[in-house]
């Protein structure tokens, strides 16, 4: 079957406003979904998972989270790893304060909490732009740094400054094996993705948008920066938040400030920009590629030291690995600013018209 | 001209005075607009023409003055009240949302008529599938008034200088508005353009009966569609009135082919 | 009363340091309107650098003489400074010209990952020891004044005093000479600059390499003081709520904001610190920074931007 929209007519504007308008397009995501929930759990084994899968559709969240607020509403923000905290910590407090809470539903309300301290930390954005509100985002990021570490009642007083959790119980599915938590995350995953992209295609969207592009024309039409930078931020840290608690609760099971320090939040930004920066896929791309990266230069590395006689350390390969990264950074900014995502796009665009590209 | 009628005054503009730091844009204007006409401001570069628009749609707040729409009085008008008003403009320098498709654009007028709230948005089917739709088919009935069809999902960055305008004035149509603020909607255009355009802002006085005020350096166009046009220099009103009567005003000559008092 | 005077003046010695790394912050905000994220790698790139100069240039030339060495190795490091300088231009800022702000910076901060990495690669990521003579032992003042006198480390004193001095002479090269009519020019106009003349890629490698400059005497005062190793990048870090307090686009807002948090930061920590678990020397800059911001959001010396439609 080919990749080309002959003969597909639309007679309805509701055809038209379809989630994926081609339906190549629809079968593929529906399939890749589809392979994902039933084939990979019987295909991979639980390093795969642990190392590569889980941390991927976690990310990814987060991922989404930082584009909605950088990419669809052009608030620069690098303190996201904050607001992952915040969402990891208040959960992981519901959870074990609350008698009777379940998970699912600590690790919502830490996505709530989150979206609340966002707000808070929002505000800022409606009096200054682009470079300062960064070194506002920044502020969120070093207070709750130091929130977690020194305020005992975050972590309920826990002596090593470390907290964890039990395997999480969703309505009697206990999470515990590397698949369940595969299949948790990837759920979720999939309930949020879909909820992002009505939100950026919607009205909603547009208004991140056109603040983005340009405020002054959105407020002579009627858009409140105000409503909508807040609401950017809220969501955006909405899904950070409960990425956070994933990773928290799920990914790491025991953890400290420091999974949610400044290194995550650029690692974040990162992702986005190497990804696409206002697309939803662009997410997808970008965690895919920053945590595929590092487990590829490991094992890539030292074979081509060894080619060389060199004995290739530990530590060269993290100093080689952030090079790379902020070379790729600055290679992105200059050559593609859309990311793997616009060219992806353009791929298919190119495919849709091929073999006659005019 | 057809068959439209003009009205009592909507908008009236009084004493207004603004001024940056020492530089003073505007010294008390006074003017005002009818219902169903369309009035222009007219006058040399610099002479506050677009500060004077900024004013009227709550852009710039003016240190002095009252205006007072439809009876309202807004000493302090911002733009979201104004749109919510029903005052709509577009841009000297095409203020458009370049990273989003023509259709979004227009889309983006409707804003305020939209009422599907965030979460009804996330789930979509229901509530905002339908509002959308519905609103879809308004945005493309403009989109068929303006004859822009063809460029619907074209991302508006693409488009040449001409068809950019066009859509900056769908997208204040989208708005449904009663007062429609245009800055110079024909500069740098070409004859046809112009043609096409003078049409557009006749056919949307015309057929949807809404007032226009427009910001435009063609004397040709402003003395041919204009039913009243203001003068504005160095920030001050030396003229008032029909076509007929600005170019009769003496001051108004001087002002524009410099010569002395 | 001591006690604060002594804590005041601490803090107004370490808000010196910041205001040196504010000020390349500045330099380069007002030539090119990039928001220099790497400005901390650059610190740490130049103290690394300076450290294992002076170790590597006495094995390599057989020189047993300390004072010689550090100026060898001072030098050498100026060199790599510029060299980094018109590498920055050539292979990025060059590609980027018009580019939003916020694009630049996230360029910068590719940059400096980049720095990070090569510098611990070429220089390793140790801790090194910068040995350039700075008096090590307190000193007690106004023995008369207060009972008990308040004690002041000397090298805090000589930092702050050598900072200033830089800061002068910067001020001079700014206001006196023609290339800092010409930066100067470029800050306010790039296009207009550019239109009388004014090579446009050479002031923004100038720029960079000044920027280089401070960078290297911030790492190397930072560097004496604590060693030369990682820690030092986030150095930056710390003093960019400086460059909001005072405006980007100022000096003597760099200056002062510097001389603000450097106060500030000493007088929370040990006044609020201890109600709160202490440590709260970082946020509370930022925090200090961002309730300023929401009520001057241009800075302290900054210019009020207005918007034009």
């Amino acid at each position: 079957m080919f990749y080309r929209e002959n003969g597909q007519f639309k007679t309805s504007y509701k055809s038209d406003q379809q989630i994926f308008p081609i339906p190549q397009d629809r079968w593929a995501i529906f399939a890749i979904i589809a392979f994902a929930f039933f084939a990979i759990p019987f295909m991979v084994d639980e390093y795969l998972f642990r190392a590569i899968l889980i941390p991927f559709l976690i990310l990814s969240l987060a991922a989404l989270g930082v584009n909605i607020l950088v990419g669809y509403c052009g608030q620069i923000t690098l303190g996201a790893g904050a607001f992952m905290a915040v969402g990891a910590y208040a959960a992981y407090n519901f959870l074990i304060r609350v008698s009777g809470m379940p998970a699912l539903g600590a690790i919502l309300l830490g996505g709530f909490t989150a979206a609340a301290v966002g707000i808070v930390f929002g505000i800022p954005s409606l009096r200054v732009r682009g470079l300062y509100l960064a070194v506002a985002t920044l502020a969120a990021q070093f207070f709750w740094d130091w929130a977690f570490l020194r305020v005992k009642w975050f972590t309920n007083d826990a002596s090593s400054g470390s907290v964890s959790v039990a395997d999480i119980d969703v309505f009697g599915w206990i999470v515990n094996t590397p698949t369940d938590k595969y299949l948790f995350c990837l759920g979720t995953l999939v309930v949020f993705s879909f909820m992002a992209k009505n939100l950026v295609r919607g009205n909603m969207g547009r208004q991140w948008m056109a603040i983005r592009d340009m405020d002054v024309a959105a407020t002579v039409i009627g858009i409140r920066p105000l409503y909508a930078k807040l609401s950017a931020f809220a969501v955006s840290s909405f899904y950070l938040g409960v990425a956070g608690a994933l990773w928290g609760m799920i990914n790491l099971g025991s953890w400290e400030p420091a999974a949610f320090s400044i290194d995550r939040s650029f690692q974040l930004l990162f992702m986005v920009i190497i990804g696409g920066l206002g697309a939803i896929a662009g997410s997808f791309f970008g965690a895919a590629f920053i945590v595929i990266l590092p487990i590829f230069l490991n094992q890539i590395l030292p074979v081509i030291g060894g080619l060389f006689g060199l004995e290739v350390s530990i530590a060269l390969v993290s100093h080689v690995e952030i090079m790379i990264f902020g070379a790729l950074i600055v290679f992105f900014l200059i050559v593609e600013p859309h990311g793997i995502a616009r060219l992806w796009s353009t791929g298919r665009e190119k495919l849709r018209l091929w073999p006659f590209p005019h | 001209m057809s068959g439209r009628k003009i009205g009592e005054v909507i908008l009236d503009l009084k004493n207004i005075s603004l001024s940056f730091g020492g530089v003073k844009a505007l010294q008390n204007i006074s003017f005002d607009v009818r219902e169903h006409e369309i009035r222009a401001i007219i006058g040399p570069n610099g002479a506050g023409k677009s500060s004077m628009l900024n004013v009227i749609n709550g852009v710039y707040r003016p240190q002095e003055g009252d205006i007072i729409l439809r009876g309202v009085h807004h000493a302090n008008m911002d733009s979201y009240g104004a749109a919510k008003a029903g005052l709509a403009r577009t841009f000297q320098n095409i203020a458009l949302f370049k990273g989003m498709s023509v259709l979004d654009n227009i889309m983006t007028g409707r804003n305020l008529k939209m009422k599907a709230n965030m979460l009804q948005q996330a789930i979509w089917f229901g509530v905002a599938q339908r509002e959308e739709l519905a609103h879809r088919l308004k945005v493309e009935e403009i989109i068929d008034f303006l004859e822009i069809q063809h460029i619907r999902k074209t991302p508006v960055g693409r488009l040449p200088y001409g068809l950019q305008k066009r859509v900056d004035l769908a997208r204040a149509l989208a708005m449904e508005p009663q007062i429609l603020l245009l800055d110079e909607p024909m500069a740098g255009m070409n004859v046809e353009e112009k043609q096409d355009m003078c049409r557009f802002i006749l056919d949307v006085n015309d057929q949807f009966g809404t007032t226009v005020v427009l910001i435009e350096h063609d004397m040709g166009v402003v003395m041919d569609i204009s039913d009243r046009v203001v003068v504005l220099d160095y920030g001050k009103k030396i003229g008032d009135g029909t076509p007929d009567e600005v170019r009769a005003n003496p001051d108004v000559i001087s002002a524009y082919l410099g010569a002395s008092h | 009363m001591a006690f604060f005077l002594e804590t005041l003046l601490g803090g107004l010695m370490s808000g010196m340091l910041y205001s040196l790394v504010a000020l390349g912050f500045v330099l380069i905000f007002k030539a090119s309107g990039v928001f220099n994220f790497a400005q901390g790698a650059m610190v740490l790139f130049a103290a690394l650098s300076m450290a294992r100069f002076s170790e590597w240039i006495p094995q390599w030339l057989g020189i047993d003489n300390l004072f010689m060495a550090n100026v060898l190795a001072f030098a050498v490091s100026i060199l790599v400074m510029f060299a980094v300088a018109w590498l920055v231009e050539r292979l990025v800022l060059r590609h980027l010209v018009n580019q939003e702000g916020a694009t630049l910076l996230m360029a910068t901060l590719g940059i400096a990952y980049v720095l990070d990495g090569v510098g611990q690669t070429v220089f390793g990521s140790g801790i090194y020891k910068i040995d350039v003579g700075m008096p090590k032992e307190p000193v007690m003042m106004l023995e008369s004044v207060f009972e008990g006198g308040i004690l002041i480390n000397k090298e805090d004193f000589v930092a702050a005093f050598i900072s200033a001095l830089l800061v002068v002479a910067l001020s001079i090269f700014f206001q006196k000479t023609s290339t800092g009519r010409a930066l100067r020019a470029v800050a306010d106009d790039h296009q207009a600059a550019q239109s009388i003349g004014i090579p446009l890629n050479r002031i923004w490698v100038i720029v960079w390499c000044v920027a280089g400059i401070t960078a290297l005497v911030a790492g190397v005062i930072w560097g004496s003081k604590l060693g030369a190793q990682f820690s030092l990048s986030t150095v930056a870090l710390r003093a960019l709520p400086v460059v909001i307090l005072g405006g980007l686009t100022s000096v003597p807002g760099a200056i002062i904001g510097g001389l603000i948090i450097g106060v500030g930061e000493k007088l929370s920590e040990v006044y609020l610190g201890p109600y709160v678990g202490g440590g709260i020397e970082i946020w509370f800059a930022y925090m200090l920074a961002l309730v300023f911001l929401l009520f001057r959001p241009q800075g302290l010396f900054g210019e009020k931007i207005i918007d034009r439609v």
